[in-house]
């Protein structure tokens, strides 16, 4: 049957109808019921400066917050490892909640297991737990690696993760070979960004450590001639294909180190393969050979960073997100310098395109007042795309604290790149914030445009901004993540998606003289 | 620490009080779990939608599920709002009582909830936070209820934490409030979510048949309804599983007599709405119910007719939990659909008992979770669709099964009459889209037949 032949109304449609409308009214009398100005009085209260104020005096609790915590972006991390299965020390809702939330953003399946602890656990460790996991989940799902990280609860009681990894192969439950990973995550420090940044370390120091292979960077064998490159937090799985796609230009040979875009964009083959992809284990211990390694996510991936330069005693070029032209461009040229290639001249080309792609739709971007929401390497990014389109951030929050690198805050670099240019004076960068102080700067001092993840639809939606949907979690629309955001492709991929956001809203408030047919 | 009430909770039955009726799952380590108790908990509780709900504890808890549920309202919001203490390191060694006392102000402060409903997790169950303390005296001091619920993760799953917010229900709000004296009382709804507005869909039946609801608990609930429930006449338990117990101890503390009940299928809906009446001893309402039941079932069996033809002989895997398990059997046989396999992992004794009684000799029983398990029942008994939950539902696409989510994430509302018309029709169409054809051809370069003709 093609064909709605027999008018069955979904939810959307259906309760709309006159019957159910009646239904909501009779519901009210158990509502505390206060007088429609009352309504009023207390909705324009909470959009006065006043408000606004005591909004930001706020400490102690967090409305609509815009972070996930440590373990979430660990299992991220062990997923980008050929079948390598994350492994969650803890009770079993957080598991269950980091499976559903990434498999929400991507649409795609999360194999990740829990130890599942309870209250015996809770009060004499969760050493069985573990080792009971252990045994159960390598029987179960075959992986060729686990990845352990803890929850707060794992944490607070004290599990010794390493001791306890010792006691199963002591045990025989896992063969001394056989090889774990793990890291401590525990919730309350940090964010997801933290964790991924934990998980890859764990993951890396782990393998190279028991390898046994000395470090000599730039050694001249194979690997010696390799970049290596980590992309981070990474919500978008077509930034790991844009980036091979650079990086094949070059020319040049390179390991990405944490690849997850296999799990989260695999083919439907008609079998479910649980393992997709990922770094290859044995290019772990060999990349602590390449020439230098290049980092995407400088404040996410903090200690990695520090255990690269240091104990690999390799090159380290650390970057944030790519996003526009000029992101783009220092992109190439630490390439270039990196591996001593010349910026090849598709790429050269493919600026030049972009660019006019910019200049094209740079009309409707200039002077359009944006908010800006995400995790500290993305805003950096985001904050130089809009600077260079005209377009001018006001308010930028980032919920998951001031990380520094080397020594520089997120602030005082996201503070010094909007002042440095003329479309930057009006913003003001805010820390540790959450959505609901967003929805008090988005009343009180209105812009044309938000960018951020779905979490921030609902002050949007009360500002009455449109939403441009970047970073993660992105749950209410489909295939975001597909498409890359850096690059030069990436560039136009953002650029179409604000320049057609902003000309629906002209079409959707425009009947009269306005409503044009080109624009 | 606070003794938490796991063992009273495993000793007794999850869904009778039948001696050899077993105890709730515990999950095994290293597999892929489910929610837990606080999950549960807040699940139940969430649809309360003019109450704040602060979760106690570092971000992880609200950080990765704050309005993540289908619970729809008809109108205040507030239980959209994702509140949480976000404990840091230094509480976790301080303690967070302050902040949660300094929260629980604020929110009493600007937003004036009828209540607050306060979660405690894992770590502040674990560093031994006086919650009750705490709520108890903001509380009396800001003059609203503070309700705390004790449901940290770790005491199991996340049944038990519905029925740990079923405690926190009896114990703190069911009959601290009297309903307007002019007030018609009838049925409390226990267990119905209103996911996808399928709430809104059973009140209009009951409507029409002119039976009250008297409180929801908790789809689309406002606090006050619930404060008066042991006015209610009768209670009917839509999810046996997660607040049967609530149910009981109503009977015995206000004598409301209850039933366990589905909308799930026009006979089940029928089913339900004859028991409501007749618990209620009033012939003339179930004059009415029969009246109105035979009505809809006669148009419905109408309507459903080209449905039924595409859809006979059609074979299904289920695998959902609870009242689901059985009811939604009972619906897929009116429409013809076979049902081939069944998970019983969330199921209890009088589940299993109830889908026996439903489905045929050779219907596999699926105990245990994991999506291979699933997947592999549908491959060893051909069926043609799996209805399941969100979790598993993008291992079926990657094999390239046709799906139905029916659990918690599901956008579209199934119950009674109409929504067995919708289930016909969602049926349908995932069974009849042409992708599956697509999918199951390879590219054309592939194979020597020509594509798309399987
Ligand atoms: S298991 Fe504990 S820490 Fe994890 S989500 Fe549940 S309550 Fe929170």
């Amino acid at each position: 049957m093609s064909r709605d032949e027999l008018n069955i109304k979904d939810n959307t449609s259906l309760f709309k109808e006159e019957r159910y409308v009646q239904q909501r009214e009779n519901k009210k009398q158990f509502e505390a019921p206060c007088s429609e100005q009352e309504t009023a009085e207390a909705l324009a209260y909470s959009k006065s400066a006043e408000y606004m104020e005591k909004n930001f005096s706020r400490q102690n609790v967090v409305i609509n917050p815009h972070k996930a915590c440590q373990p979430l972006g660990s299992v991220m991390a062990a997923l980008g490892f050929e079948k390598t299965l994350p492994f969650v020390h803890g009770s079993q809702g957080c598991n269950a909640y980091f499976r559903s939330h990434l498999s929400r953003h991507f649409k795609e399946p999360t194999p990740s297991v829990s130890t599942s602890m309870t209250e015996d656990a809770a009060v004499f460790g969760g050493m069985n737990n573990l080792i009971d996991g252990l045994e159960n989940s390598v029987a179960l799902y075959k992986p060729e690696m686990v990845a352990i990280c803890t929850t707060c609860m794992a944490e607070v009681i004290g599990d010794d993760l390493n001791s306890f990894i010792g006691n199963a192969r002591i045990k025989g439950v896992i063969s001394e070979e056989y090889p774990v990973a793990y890291c401590n995550t525990p919730s309350f420090v940090g964010s997801h960004i933290t964790g991924y940044d934990a998980m890859i370390k764990g993951i890396l120091s782990y393998l190279y450590t028991r390898s046994g292979i000395e470090s000599k960077p730039g050694s001249g064998e194979e690997s010696g001639e390799k970049l290596n490159v980590m992309l981070g937090f990474e919500p978008y799985t077509g930034n790991f294909a844009e980036l091979r796609k650079i990086l094949g230009a070059f020319d040049t040979k390179y390991t990405i180190l944490g690849d997850h875009s296999g799990n989260y964009d695999s083919p439907a083959t008609g079998e479910y393969e649980y393992y997709y992809g990922g770094t290859k284990l044995a290019d772990v211990p060999q990349a602590a050979n390449a020439l230098a390694t290049l980092s995407l996510q400088k404040y996410t991936l903090k200690k990695t960073q520090e255990y690269i330069s240091g104990t690999w005693n390799q090159q380290l070029a650390a970057l944030s997100t790519p996003l526009g032209i000029k992101g783009t461009d220092t992109l190439l040229a630490t390439i270039s310098e990196l591996t001593g290639l010349p910026v090849p001249a598709t790429l050269t080309e493919e600026r030049g395109r972009v660019v006019d792609a910019l200049m094209d739709s740079h009309p409707y971007l200039h002077g359009k007042r944006v908010a800006l929401v995400g995790d500290p390497d993305l805003l950096i990014g985001l904050i130089g795309f809009c600077l260079e389109t005209g377009m001018e951030p006001v308010h930028i929050i980032c919920s998951n604290g001031d990380v520094d690198f080397n020594e520089v805050k997120f602030k005082d670099e996201a503070e010094a790149l909007l002042a440095a240019s003329p479309y930057g004076t009006e913003a003001t960068v805010h820390v540790g914030k959450d959505l609901w102080h967003m929805r008090s700067l988005l009343l009180n001092d209105k812009v044309d445009l938000a960018i951020g993840s779905s979490h921030l639809k609902f002050a949007a939606k009360d500002a009455e901004v449109p939403l441009v949907r970047v970073g993660f979690p992105i749950f209410d629309r489909h295939h975001m993540h597909r498409y890359p955001i850096i690059g030069y492709q990436g560039t136009l991929n953002l650029l179409s998606l604000i320049v057609n956001t902003i000309l629906q809203q002209l079409d959707d408030h425009n009947s009269g003289f306005n409503f044009e047919l080109v624009r | 620490m606070d003794p938490l009430r796991q063992d009273e909770f495993d000793s007794q039955a999850c869904g009778s009080m039948a001696p050899k009726a077993k105890p709730c799952p515990r999950p095994k380590p290293g597999e892929a779990a489910g929610g837990c108790s606080f999950d549960g908990a807040q699940i139940t509780l969430l649809p309360i939608m003019d109450a704040a709900h602060l979760v106690h504890g570092p971000i992880a808890c609200a950080g990765n599920s704050w309005e993540s549920r289908g619970t729809l309202s008809s109108g205040p919001s507030l239980s959209q709002y994702g509140f949480a203490t976000d404990l840091t390191d230094s509480d976790i060694i301080f303690g967070g009582e302050k902040k949660l006392k300094d929260s629980i102000d604020y929110i009493a402060g600007r937003f004036a909830p009828p209540a607050i409903f306060v979660y405690s997790t894992c770590v502040t169950a674990l560093i031994g936070e006086d919650m009750d303390a705490v709520c108890k005296e903001a509380a009396d001091r800001i003059g609203i209820p503070v309700i705390p619920v004790n449901s940290p993760g770790f005491v199991g799953s996340k049944n038990l934490g519905n029925r740990l917010a079923g405690d926190a229900l009896l114990q703190y709000v069911i009959g601290t409030g009297e309903p307007e004296p002019e007030t018609d009382l009838g049925v409390n709804l226990i267990g119905e979510y209103n996911i996808a507005g399928e709430m809104w869909d059973i009140e209009k039946l009951m409507n029409s048949a002119g039976i009250a609801v008297t409180s929801r608990i908790t789809g689309d609930a406002r606090y006050k309804e619930i404060t008066w429930a042991h006015r209610a006449r009768v209670n009917m338990v839509v999810c046996s599983r997660a607040l049967l117990g609530l149910a009981r101890e109503m009977e015995s503390r206000y004598g409301i007599p209850y039933f366990e009940g589905s909308f799930y299928g026009a006979k089940e809906t029928t089913y339900s709405l004859r028991q409501m009446a007749y618990l209620m001893n009033d012939r003339e309402m179930e004059r009415r119910v029969d009246r109105l039941t035979e009505r809809e079932e006669a148009r419905l069996s109408q309507e459903l007719r080209p449905y039924r033809k595409l859809l006979r002989g059609k074979r299904a895997v289920l695998y959902t939990g609870g009242v689901k398990s059985w009811s939604v059997i009972s619906a897929l046989k009116e429409l013809g659909v076979q049902v081939v396999g069944v998970g019983t992992n969330k199921s209890t004794e009088d589940d299993v008992r109830r889908i026996a009684d439903r489905v045929g000799d050779d219907t596999e029983y699926i105990p245990e979770g994991g999506a291979s398990r699933i997947i592999k029942t549908v491959r060893e008994r051909k069926a043609d669709i799996m209805i399941a939950g969100g979790r598993n539902m993008y291992v079926a696409m990657k094999e390239q099964i046709p799906f139905i989510d029916i659990n918690q994430e599901r956008h579209k509302a199934y119950a009674g009459y109409e929504g067995l018309l919708r289930l016909a029709k969602e049926l349908t169409y995932s069974l009849a889209n042409p992708i599956w054809k697509l999918a199951a051809s390879p590219a054309p370069w592939d194979k020597e037949a020509p594509p798309y003709d399987r």
